[in-house]
């Protein structure tokens, strides 16, 4: 039987093509890669004019004379970003200490005790904090959190004063904790959200071994899941990081915006992204100033750059190695 | 189930096609006219719209002018207090039609403008800066000189009970609660005359941060715009912030007296703001500071505050109608606005202050030809 | 025959506790990760539900310091406006690339830079695309200073790796199988896409597309200086535009009580309508065969 003979009403078999019905295919094809392309073109001048519009601060203070020294003064010109650098990080890491315990906590107690009525209004409760903007939690910060807490933050920093990086300073309403704090908040349903999916992927088996040797729920988790899951949960907490590095808004709102290195917890700072919002209006004139603000973006830029890239590397690892994680866990 | 498919996407489709040409109706529809004949609701007279923005110290007048130029003549003034930094910068940059800046442009600044066209200084009313304080207890006019609020904002004086506010205030019962001070975060005019007037009278203040629209802080919050510090100051108990007389009235704020260069302790009002602009005398392209004024009833922290515009509108950038919008502008606030100001306790400009500033606005031209 | 199993030692009291306290434990940080959405939702009702009613909704900003403040209508519009543009932008481009990747992208190493790299955009803080923008088109004096289209931009900008991402995962769940059987009839590629793998992935699509608008309405950082802000209520987004977000942060900043009311109320609207966003594209997906 001949192919051709599979015939329509019209004629022609379904199965000839006319020479112009590759056209739309070959339209589609090449206007995709284009798109993809302008796509590329687009991000990487992103990149080059982000980078030549900061090479004058470079080129004026150094990279690293940019980066680390700690003097950030408009009046005179002169740009230093240690303060803002150190406001970042230090923003940045109450986050993770208190938001990562939390979500990945979260997220364990989602996928293996929760009773199944409750797995999914409680999983959208937990989605819906990152439903919340910025400049709402903001606004919510300002008013509600930092005068309920600033009595129990007085109290904190007298009692513990003995401690290095506690006391040493009056409690400032606006402070690096509070900035913290808010950024706990918002990264709790992307770390969460992550974890559980990692978490969701341990093989029943590991778990039912675990069980069947007879260990307790709690035992299981720390045998089977924990171990299997670890790298992916250290790329959900480098994911929040990234986030906490260059939230804005909120923080602003809530850090005093003080450009010092405050030496305390609970005293006023700054972080890159808030001076890039508070100063650039007043930067548009001055190639100075502005070449200075472009390079605090660039900074953090890079570093929510290496920060994603650690995160990627870490989940690539989970994916590779999570069976050998459950050998060294049930050694443990 | 390919129908239900079908009938869906259809339907999606068919929303989003909607949404589509509604936004770009809206878009496009409205690009074509000009600008200036935008969103002018009410009774159009001339109709047109312009965009200002800059010192959040004469704010609350501008906000009141532009309501009544729009009942009177049918101009919408968009105005963003986005303090005398972002003003001057926006202003040099062009991205606005007019500028508005508490301190005068400095001569870099000025060169830097000039590179769109000869910026032109029009001051517009006088406004005084206040020292709020938030203290439990405390009544309205406390007495400070110029070395403690100095001391003060430097962080040498850490409590409200210390003995150089108590020296100032015999028989007044101090709380000792800590003082917590409340600063401009953005580059700001208001700080500028406020620094003035500390380096006028502390040595520390004058090599240390210095005069200028954003300094070094020792201490302290920082906040965005005068209606910020107000927030900061309303919110600490302790606070001490310097606002704009008609931000503290709005928030029933305590004042202090400052003590002025007579020697007498001052309160802010409209009456001590007009002393300070008596008998001052100004150059000629009208940039002056009127902080520390000699007069024996005058407020020492007091001053004027420009409105910015280039001579020549158009050969910066303006369109015609817009460059007659802004004279529009420019001619209530010199005029009707003078009238309007001390109901919100802004000083009106001393007669011969005045007269000069409608001779600048008078030769503002588009292409060469008068407005 | 079997011998009979040693019985294996019960679970020790020690284990046992160790159990309830973990227990216990992970549940309150469950809770404890839930307080503040419950505290946030509370006030922003409590504080926020005051501030409405017909005039909050109908009338602009008067910008006036001692009179009536006045409403939020050109805020809402604004957000509308600047974020329905932004949608027209980042959506069709965003499933274009995705398409690009999924459907003739699985081998080629330019389709792995263009996934990188749409990647490493995901990570981008806003405030950075805002100032991109900023300087690009606003101080470069692109058709005029501040405009709403520009803020429109920013924000596609943002949505840009957020669709692109969502949509390539949906995209990928389509069953080769379909695909296969289509080509197997005849059907031409651009046919496949159009009528068999745009139509399965779309409920999927369609929440990928409104989960990435509910994050652009709630932005401020890319407006601060591309949209800027105005008062009165405008259609034209040639010129500078309010929004929700810019209206919220300018009041949250004020000492006057009222409009510090007005901005929960303002905030309370914000949510309300991303919520309505979310709630949508969750009951899409639930619709949606692949998920």
């Amino acid at each position: 039987m001949e192919a051709g003979s599979v015939a329509t009403g019209g004629g022609r078999s379904k199965l000839e093509r006319s020479p112009l019905s590759g056209l739309p295919d070959k339209v589609l094809r090449w206007g995709l890669t284009a798109l993809a392309a302008a796509i590329l073109l687009l991000i990487a001048y992103f990149f080059v004019r982000l980078y030549s519009e900061a090479r004058p601060a470079f080129a004026k203070f150094g990279v690293l004379g940019f980066t680390f020294d700690n003097n950030w003064d408009v009046s005179k010109d002169v740009f230093g970003a240690l303060p803002l650098v150190v406001g970042t990080l230090i923003t940045a890491a109450v986050a993770l200490l208190i938001g990562v315990p939390i979500a990945v906590a979260t997220a364990v107690y989602l996928v293996e005790l929760c009773p199944t009525r409750l797995r999914q209004p409680l999983t959208i409760m937990v989605e819906l904090l990152a439903a919340v903007p910025s400049v709402v939690y903001g606004l919510w910060g300002v008013y509600v959190l930092i005068p309920k807490l600033l009595p129990a933050e007085k109290w904190f920093a007298n009692t513990f004063s003995w401690i290095p990086f506690i006391g040493g300073g009056t409690v400032a309403g606006p402070n690096y904790f509070i900035g913290g704090l808010i950024l706990a908040i918002m990264i709790i349903p992307i770390v969460s959200a992550i974890s559980r999916e990692v978490m969701a992927t341990v093989p029943v088996e590991h778990k039912e071994a675990a069980l069947a040797l007879g260990a307790t729920r709690w035992e299981m988790i720390r045998i089977s899941v924990l171990p299997y899951s670890r790298a992916g949960i250290s790329g959900a907490a480098m994911l929040g990081l990234g986030r906490a590095i260059g939230e804005t808004i909120a923080v602003t709102l809530v850090i005093g915006n003080a450009p010092q290195l405050s030496g305390h917890l609970f005293g006023q700072g700054y972080t890159l992204a808030a001076v890039i919002a508070n100063e650039f209006g007043e930067a548009a004139s001055d190639p100075v100033h502005r070449a200075a603000l472009i390079a605090a973006g660039l900074v953090l830029f890079v570093l929510t750059l290496l920060v994603n890239a650690l995160a990627r590397w870490f989940v690539v690892r989970a994916e590779k190695t999570g069976g050998s994680r459950v050998a060294e866990g049930m050694a443990g | 189930m390919n129908d239900f498919k079908e009938n869906y996407m259809r339907k999606l489709l068919a929303l989003a096609a909607c949404a589509v040409m509604a936004i770009t109706v809206a878009a496009c529809g409205s690009d074509s006219k000009s600008s200036s004949s935008g969103s002018s609701g009410g009774s159009a007279k001339s109709g047109g719209s312009i965009n200002g923005a800059g010192a959040t110290f004469p704010q609350p007048v501008y906000d009141e002018w532009g309501a009544r130029v729009k009942d009177k003549d049918g101009l919408t003034v968009n105005y963003q207090g986005i303090g005398s930094g972002g003003g001057v910068a926006q202003f040099t940059a062009g991205t606005i039609d007019f500028g508005a800046t508490d301190s005068a442009m400095t001569d870099d600044e000025l060169k830097a403008a000039t590179k769109k066209g000869d910026p032109v200084h029009v001051p517009s009313v006088f406004g005084a800066v206040t020292v709020s304080y938030n203290v439990q207890g405390a009544k309205k006019g406390l007495k400070l000189d110029g070395a403690t609020v100095a001391d003060m904002f430097l962080g040498k004086v850490k409590k409200w009970n210390d003995p150089a506010i108590a020296k100032q205030n015999a028989g007044v019962k101090l709380s000792s609660q800590d003082i917590t001070v409340c600063h401009r975060s953005d580059e700001s005019g208001t700080t500028k005359l406020f620094t003035t007037f500390l380096a006028a009278y502390s040595p520390a203040w004058k090599s240390g941060p210095g005069v200028d629209k954003t300094v070094k802080w020792p201490t302290g919050t920082g906040a965005k715009g005068n209606d910020g510090v107000a927030a900061c100051v309303k919110q600490n108990q302790g606070a001490v912030g310097y606002v704009e007389q008609a931000y503290a009235l709005q928030n029933n704020f305590t004042t202090a007296d400052v003590k002025n260069k007579s020697g007498q302790y001052i309160a802010p009002s409209l009456a001590s703001t007009s002393a300070a602009g008596e008998g001052i005398k100004v150059p000629a392209d009208l940039r002056f500071s009127a902080i520390d004024a000699p007069g024996a009833k005058a407020y020492p922290i007091a001053s004027a505050t420009f409105l910015l515009v280039y001579k020549d509108l158009c050969k910066a950038g303006k369109k015609q109608a817009q460059a007659k919008s802004v004279k529009t502008w420019l001619d209530y606030a010199l005029s009707d606005g003078q009238k309007v100001a001390p109901s919100i306790q802004y000083a009106p400009l001393p007669a011969p202050l005045l007269s000069a500033a409608k001779k600048k606005v008078a030769g503002l031209q588009c292409n060469g030809k008068a407005l | 025959m079997n011998a009979q199993p040693a019985s294996l030692p019960g679970v020790s009291p020690r284990r046992r506790r160790t159990d309830k306290v973990a227990r216990v434990l992970l549940l309150s940080a469950t809770l404890i990760a839930l307080v503040p959405l419950v505290l946030v939702v509370y006030y922003l009702i409590k504080k926020g539900i005051g501030a409405w009613n017909l005039d909050f909704f109908t009338t602009d900003p008067s910008g006036r310091f001692f009179g009536d403040p006045g409403g939020i209508r050109s805020a809402i519009v604004g957000t509308t406006l600047i974020v329905g543009l932004a949608t027209v932008i980042a959506v069709p481009t965003g499933i274009g690339v995705a398409l690009y990747l999924v459907e003739y992208g699985s081998e080629s190493r330019f389709a792995n830079v263009v996934r990188y790299f749409v990647d490493v955009m995901t990570g981008v803080p806003s405030i950075v695309f805002g100032l991109f923008i900023y300087i690009v088109l606003v101080l470069g004096g692109v058709a005029g200073g501040f405009a709403g289209w520009k803020g429109s931009i920013a924000l596609g900008l943002l949505m840009l790796p957020v669709v692109t991402r969502a949509s390539e995962v949906v995209l990928k769940l389509v069953p080769d199988s379909l695909r296969e059987a289509a080509l197997a009839l005849g059907a031409p590629r651009w046919r496949v896409v159009w009528k068999v793998v745009l139509p399965t992935a779309l409920p999927g699509l369609v929440t990928g597309s409104l989960l990435a608008i509910a994050r652009a309405a709630g932005e401020t950082a890319p407006l601060l200086f591309t949209a800027f802000a105005v008062k009165a209520t405008t259609t034209n987004l040639g010129a500078q535009m309010n929004s929700l977000p810019m209206q919220i942060f300018s009041d949250v900043r004020q000492a006057q009580d009222r409009l510090v009311e007005r901005a929960w109320g303002s905030a309370l609207t914000l949510v309300g309508m991303i919520l309505l966003l979310t709630l949508v594209a969750r009951l899409v997906q639930r619709r949606s065969r692949l998920a």
